[in-house]
């Protein structure tokens, strides 16, 4: 499984040009006052690591890599920690970042702000990523990019046209008091988004034929 | 075990194609090119194989273990058409990643073939495709495998690195304990150096021999109409009308010569016999 | 040892590979006791399949021109010159035998037969 996954990372590294210079443009960025940093690296990380997918499929990594020891298994398990590993490395980061940011504006940063809002994005990059991985499996990229472009935009339609019938507010705020949890429940959740959305996965790439 | 690998009763079907009952052995020490027109069968039953298909029926055992089992890969080495290493990474990612893919993967070997290629550590995407035919060869050998599955080889390498190709080849089996499975066009190198031959055509294994047995005993006799009409069906396999005559394959040329009283009989070759096989009537 | 294969001819390689062997074995050329190449080494030299070599050197082993000594390789076996001359002799009765009848079908004299072969004979020497 090692193998596979330092065949994922030299991919990744491939474009590590690109992100370095990525967070030197945010930095800039955000000097001047445009965005908020926390936002764009977890959606660059993720273009990243789908383009991995595209050319593993462009040259037929995944037929080939069945042939290798333990191929169908390691295939799939690497392919999620490396994407765990990427998302630790853009968390770390990110934090780095908000606190030289804020160092430099001269501002009293709020510690466990900034961890929350972090854990936040990285925990919605995992939601997005954990829901693609099986379409990508049983799909292959192209086609999962287009599903994945329209389930996502049902959603946003589904959930606009409830809000506009139901008042959410009340909820939310029945909500509020798991505030408190919030970051036991995020990585909670993640844990069994992740674990789910690997053995749906793994079932799929298990019988799936080129 | 003498058979490193075995193929019983191999059957798949798809919408539009279809393998049927692919039964052929391959021994110790011996080299077997699967030859056939292209789409006839021979990467599927590579992929059934390699169990890159699954839903299969029939019986495939490798080093007389089942192919499902997956210890038997550490073993096998594989050059498939068109399958490879993502090519944004490079010979040295390759190297990395297989140390820890493969128990016996030895990094040495693997530059030794890198340096006799003279492939530079550069984005696969940049080799061209005989440079990248190279990296997946080299890539076979580096672990010590005892069977090769090599689907389209040489396909893209000129006569000399083909020649090169074919005598890694040889050398590898100069261990008696290893077998190569090859697919190839390139007929001429598989009559040099296969011990056996399979050919398939439209799903189905319609010959699997020695390729001494071939290209000794098949012929091809040339002659005229007058000729052919004399001669009686059962001893020949297929023939060919052309232009300017008859083209008959025949089975043994000794007995055909015994019997009949036609000068010319040619031995075939590989290509020549592919064609009477398909094109050819009865 | 040179050995010369011609992918052309209508003799089968593996009888190229043994006609020769033999004949060096004749000549002395390859002595007693002398290991001959691996089957697959030479092969690999000749870039013919191991079947065709292997097939070669059972013959010779067949015919008594070499020993196989299991696990060690193939080495040239002590003959009897008399009888490997007596096969040679075989042969060229057999080649003599035809050339006579081709001449007694087309007249052509004994004596013209006979001059024939000594020109040949001096041509060759």
């Amino acid at each position: 499984m090692i193998g596979f996954i330092k065949k994922d990372l030299a991919m990744i590294k491939s474009n590590f040009k690109l992100l370095g210079f990525l967070v030197i443009i945010y930095i800039v960025m955000i000097l001047l006052g445009y965005m908020d940093i926390s936002f764009i690296l977890p959606f660059m990380s993720v273009m990243i690591i789908i383009s991995t997918f595209s050319y593993d499929n462009y040259n037929k990594w995944d037929a080939y890599s069945i042939s290798l020891p333990n191929g169908r298994k390691n295939n799939v398990k690497s392919k999620y920690i490396t994407t765990i590993l990427m998302l630790l490395l853009v968390s770390i980061i990110i934090v780095i970042l908000s606190f030289i940011i804020s160092y430099i504006n001269t501002q009293t940063i709020n510690y466990e702000q900034t961890l929350i809002s972090t854990l936040g994005t990285i925990f919605g990059t995992l939601l997005v990523l954990t829901f693609m991985y099986p379409i990508i499996y049983k799909f292959g990229v192209e086609k999962a990019r287009i599903l994945i472009f329209i389930i996502v935009f049902g959603l946003a339609i589904i959930i606009g046209l409830i809000s506009k019938y139901i008042d959410l507010s009340n909820i939310l705020k029945s909500l509020s008091f798991l505030e408190n949890y919030l970051v036991i429940i995020l990585i909670i959740t993640s844990i069994i988004m992740v674990y789910i959305s690997y053995k749906i996965s793994e079932k799929i790439f298990m019988n799936k034929e080129f | 075990m003498d058979n490193i690998l075995e193929i019983k009763n191999l059957c798949k079907k798809y919408d539009n194609f279809e393998l049927k009952n692919i039964s052929f052995k391959l021994p110790k020490g011996m080299i077997m090119g699967l030859i056939g027109e292209n789409g006839a069968g021979k990467t599927t039953t590579i992929k059934a194989i390699l169990n890159i298909i699954t839903s299969y029926s029939g019986d495939i055992k490798i080093f007389g273990l089942s192919n499902k089992n997956e210890t038997i890969k550490e073993d096998i080495g594989i050059v498939l058409d068109d399958m490879f290493f993502p090519e944004i990474i490079t010979p040295k990612d390759i190297n990395n990643s297989m140390k820890n893919i493969y128990k016996n993967w030895d990094s040495k070997i693997f530059n030794d073939y890198l340096k006799k290629f003279s492939l530079p550590n550069k984005q696969i995407k940049t080799f061209s495709k005989g440079m990248r035919k190279k990296l997946e060869i080299a890539t076979s050998l580096s672990h010590h495998p005892k069977l090769l599955i090599l689907d389209e080889p040489t396909s893209g390498l000129d006569p000399i690195a083909r020649d090169e190709v074919t005598n890694i080849l040889q050398k590898f089996i100069e261990n008696e304990n290893c077998s190569i499975l090859l697919s190839s066009h390139n007929t001429t190198d598989l009559e040099h150096i296969a011990d056996y031959i399979t050919f398939i055509n439209n799903g189905e294994v319609i010959l699997s021999k020695t390729t001494n047995e071939l290209l000794d005993k098949y012929g091809i006799v040339k002659c005229t109409e007058k000729e052919f009409k004399d001669i009686n069906t059962k001893d020949y396999i297929k023939y060919k009308k052309t232009k300017y005559g008859y083209e008959i394959l025949v089975e043994n040329k000794k007995d055909f010569k015994e019997k009949y009283n036609i000068k010319i009989i040619d031995k075939v070759t590989l290509d020549e016999l592919m064609i009477l096989m398909i094109k050819g009537v009865k | 040892m040179e050995i010369i294969i011609s992918n052309s001819s209508d003799v089968p390689i593996y009888e190229q590979i043994k006609e020769q062997i033999k004949v060096k074995i004749i000549s002395n050329e390859l002595k007693e006791n002398e290991l001959l190449p691996s089957i697959r080494t030479l092969a690999k030299d000749l870039r013919c399949s191991v079947i065709t070599t292997k097939n070669a050197y059972e013959e010779l082993v067949k015919e008594g021109y070499v020993k196989n000594v299991p696990s060690k390789g193939f080495y040239v076996a002590k003959i009897n010159v008399d009888l490997a001359l007596e096969e040679q002799l075989n042969k060229i009765e057999n080649f003599l035998d035809k050339a006579v009848h081709i001449a007694i079908i087309n007249n052509v004299s004994k004596k013209i037969l006979k001059n024939m072969i000594d020109i040949l004979y001096e041509e060759e020497k």
